[in-house]
């Protein structure tokens, strides 16, 4: 084996412009294939970033108004849930599919008072799952939870935005303190998170505590629910199409009303989202391929033209004793040797090219109003799909070899000699 | 039976017509001769000696190389038989270009599988023998005709073969030096009793040697002893 790399190195080392011309061929294949599919997955990992921000696996509905008029009611009527829909969620229609089932009450507008220092906020009844279920980020304190529920305590989550308002230099302090809230008071037990240009007024309080005050109905202001065993999109749909012809009928809306009640369906999203991006990925591994073809196709032209230039070399082989097999072995383990050190510098340069995209694209964020979207979420491709593209171009690079290195191991020695 | 034996060789070309080159060529060469074989160009000499060195094959007929029945071979026989029985000089010397003179003498001892360290010596060895020693490390560019010629002779001597085909081996070469590997071929048939075969248009070369074969038209003619070099009289080539 040394031998045969000392033999390739004093012939690579003899044709250094062919070796470079091949190696770049290799190399810059190798190279768009690494950056492309790290681009493309810091795009991806942008997409699902964002996504995560308002998407839960989760199915949330929500009254609305109506587009069409239906059994006798006018077009544009407000839709309200109440108790009969939460029961037929929660009833044995659906047991096994629909999992945790969590609700929220309207809202209710209060000034929120302290020490003087006054701000608008939006009372809302809410469940301690509202923290997963609306991805809220805590600066400070906690979130609701199931004692403030049992208890029908008087607590509250404001946001950052509040908290800087009423306590001014300090917002962290606004935790433990009793606010007023209208006429009642409420003790702050935490602060979640708003981006700098956002303000978000709403307050969650303990959803006992909200009906037990404000709303002593049966009206329910959304109603969330996780879904279990259902795999596929067409299921997942399926499942919408019936769940929601139900709560149509209970309120007399029209079937066909593409309005009258909301739906987020955190399941379909994401499906989609997924589908979009094995799409993209495919895609991009297409156009990859093609380039590492066009690298390929340079390996085995360059392979053809140097069987030939060496001909009478082999010739010359032959006549003191080299058997076909040596022959073979010399091109191909050429060919391997070029494709796979060729590769590898383009595999490092690609790595290098995504931490370059990494360090400025990435970094680079848009303002889209409220909050600030990167284009790039960490681009890189994984090691191992990164060695794997690699091994294919050698093995792709031995093939290429492999054609002319029958041809040259299959020429008569005389003929060979007579070459030049 | 002789080292070499040739019974009723023929060989036909087919390039578009039939070309019927060798015609029953019967040979028989000693252990230990130095022989040439004399002919016009078209005169088959070529052929036979493609023949002899197992570079090429006949149509019919028989060929022994100490024993061995050489037919039908394939080519990775061929190419072990050509490694281990035959060394060869050129006319245009065929050394690799990018190799150096060491490197060049050692390669047919690579395909025979001889570890690098002791093919390394053994080349040097026989590179002292041609006088080439500071030479070594040097490319064949870097060297002269005759220079190069020995290389080549020290590459086909390392095998340690049954017989040393040489074809035109000094037709690239000026007198002086073509004197030169005359005698150096000489010296190497009389003191290491080396079996030589020179393949030669030149009557100067073939009379260097102890017996010339002349072919014609693909049959072999006259056999002439040649112990006393004066076949050919005056100087002794060109």
């Amino acid at each position: 084996m040394r031998e045969l790399f000392h033999e390739i190195g004093s012939t690579l080392r003899q044709n250094k412009l062919r070796t470079a011309l091949t190696g770049l061929a290799v190399s810059w294949g190798i190279f768009l294939l690494i950056t492309l599919l790290g681009a493309g997955n810091g795009l991806m990992n942008s997409f699902r970033g964002n996504m995560d921000q308002y998407v839960s696996q989760s199915v949330t509905v929500e009254g609305w108004r109506t587009s069409k008029p239906y059994a006798g009611y006018k077009e544009n009527r407000q839709i309200q849930l109440d108790k009969r829909d939460l029961d037929y969620t929660k009833g044995a229609h659906w047991e096994g599919i629909v999992g945790n089932v969590i609700i929220s009450t309207a809202s209710t507008s209060v000034k929120l008072m302290l020490e003087g220092r006054k701000t608008d906020g939006w009372l809302v009844g809410q469940m301690p799952e509202h923290q997963e279920q609306d991805k809220v980020q805590m600066a400070a304190g906690r979130f609701l939870n199931d004692e403030d529920l049992r208890q029908q305590r008087k607590v509250m989550v404001v946001s950052m935005a509040h908290a800087k308002i009423l306590s001014p230099g300090k917002p962290e302090a606004l935790v433990g303190r009793w606010i007023n809230a209208g006429s009642i008071a409420y003790r702050v037990v935490g602060i979640y998170h708003t981006d700098e240009q956002s303000f978000r007024r709403s307050c969650p309080i303990p959803y006992s505590t909200y009906k037990s005050i404000y709303d002593h109905s049966d009206k329910v202001e959304s109603i969330t629910f996780t879904v279990n065993g259902l795999e596929t999109l067409q299921e997942h749909e399926n499942f919408e199409k019936e769940y929601t012809s139900t709560i149509r009928r209970m309120h007399d809306i029209a079937p066909d009303d593409k309005r009258g009640i909301w739906v987020m369906n955190g399941y379909t999203e994401n499906l989609q989202m997924n589908q979009a991006a094995g799409m993209l990925s495919t895609a991009l591994w297409i156009l990859g391929m093609l380039t590492l073809i066009s690298g390929i196709v340079g390996v085995s032209n360059i392979m053809l033209i140097t069987v030939k230039e060496r001909t009478h070399e082999f010739g010359i082989r032959k006549a003191i004793g080299a058997k076909p097999r040596n022959i073979l072995s010399l091109i191909i383990a050429e060919s391997v040797v070029i494709t796979a050190l060729f590769g590898y510098v383009g595999m490092l340069l690609g790595m290098l090219a995504c931490e370059l995209l990494d360090k400025t694209v990435a970094q680079r964020g848009v303002n889209v109003g409220f909050e600030t979207i990167h284009m790039m979420v960490n681009p890189s491709v994984d090691v191992d799909v990164a060695l794997k593209a690699t091994l294919l171009l050698v093995m792709a690079g031995t093939l290429a070899g492999m054609v002319p290195a029958w041809k040259a191991a299959r020429v008569k020695p005389i003929e060979a000699l007579r070459a030049e | 039976m002789a080292l070499i034996e040739l019974q009723g060789i023929n060989k036909t070309y087919d390039n578009g017509q039939p070309l019927h080159v060798l015609k029953g060529v019967d040979l028989h060469i000693e252990r230990g001769e130095f022989v040439s074989i004399m002919g016009a160009s078209g005169s088959g000499k070529s052929t036979l000696l493609n023949i002899l060195g197992i570079l090429d094959n006949y149509d019919t007929g028989t060929y022994h190389l100490d024993g061995t029945l050489i037919k039908n071979l394939t080519e990775k026989q061929a190419a072990d038989y050509r490694n281990r029985m035959i060394g060869f000089i050129f006319q245009s010397f065929n050394l690799i270009g990018f190799k150096t003179a060491v490197e060049n003498v050692e390669l047919p001892l690579y395909y025979q599988g001889v570890p690098r360290k002791k093919r390394h010596d053994l080349a040097m060895e026989y590179l002292d023998k041609m006088g080439l020693t500071p030479w070594a490390s040097h490319f064949p560019n870097e060297m002269s005709g005759g220079q190069k010629q020995r290389v080549a002779i020290a590459r086909a001597l390392i095998t340690q073969p049954r017989i040393i085909l040489a074809d035109e081996p000094t037709g690239a070469l000026d007198s002086k030096t073509s004197v030169e590997v005359m005698a150096l071929l000489k010296q190497l048939n009389q003191q290491d009793g080396i079996t030589i075969i020179v393949v030669t248009h030149e009557g100067g070369v073939a009379n260097e040697t102890d017996k010339i074969i002349h072919i014609k038209d693909g049959v072999i003619g006259e056999i002439e002893e040649n112990t006393r070099h004066d076949a050919w009289e005056g100087s002794v080539m060109k």
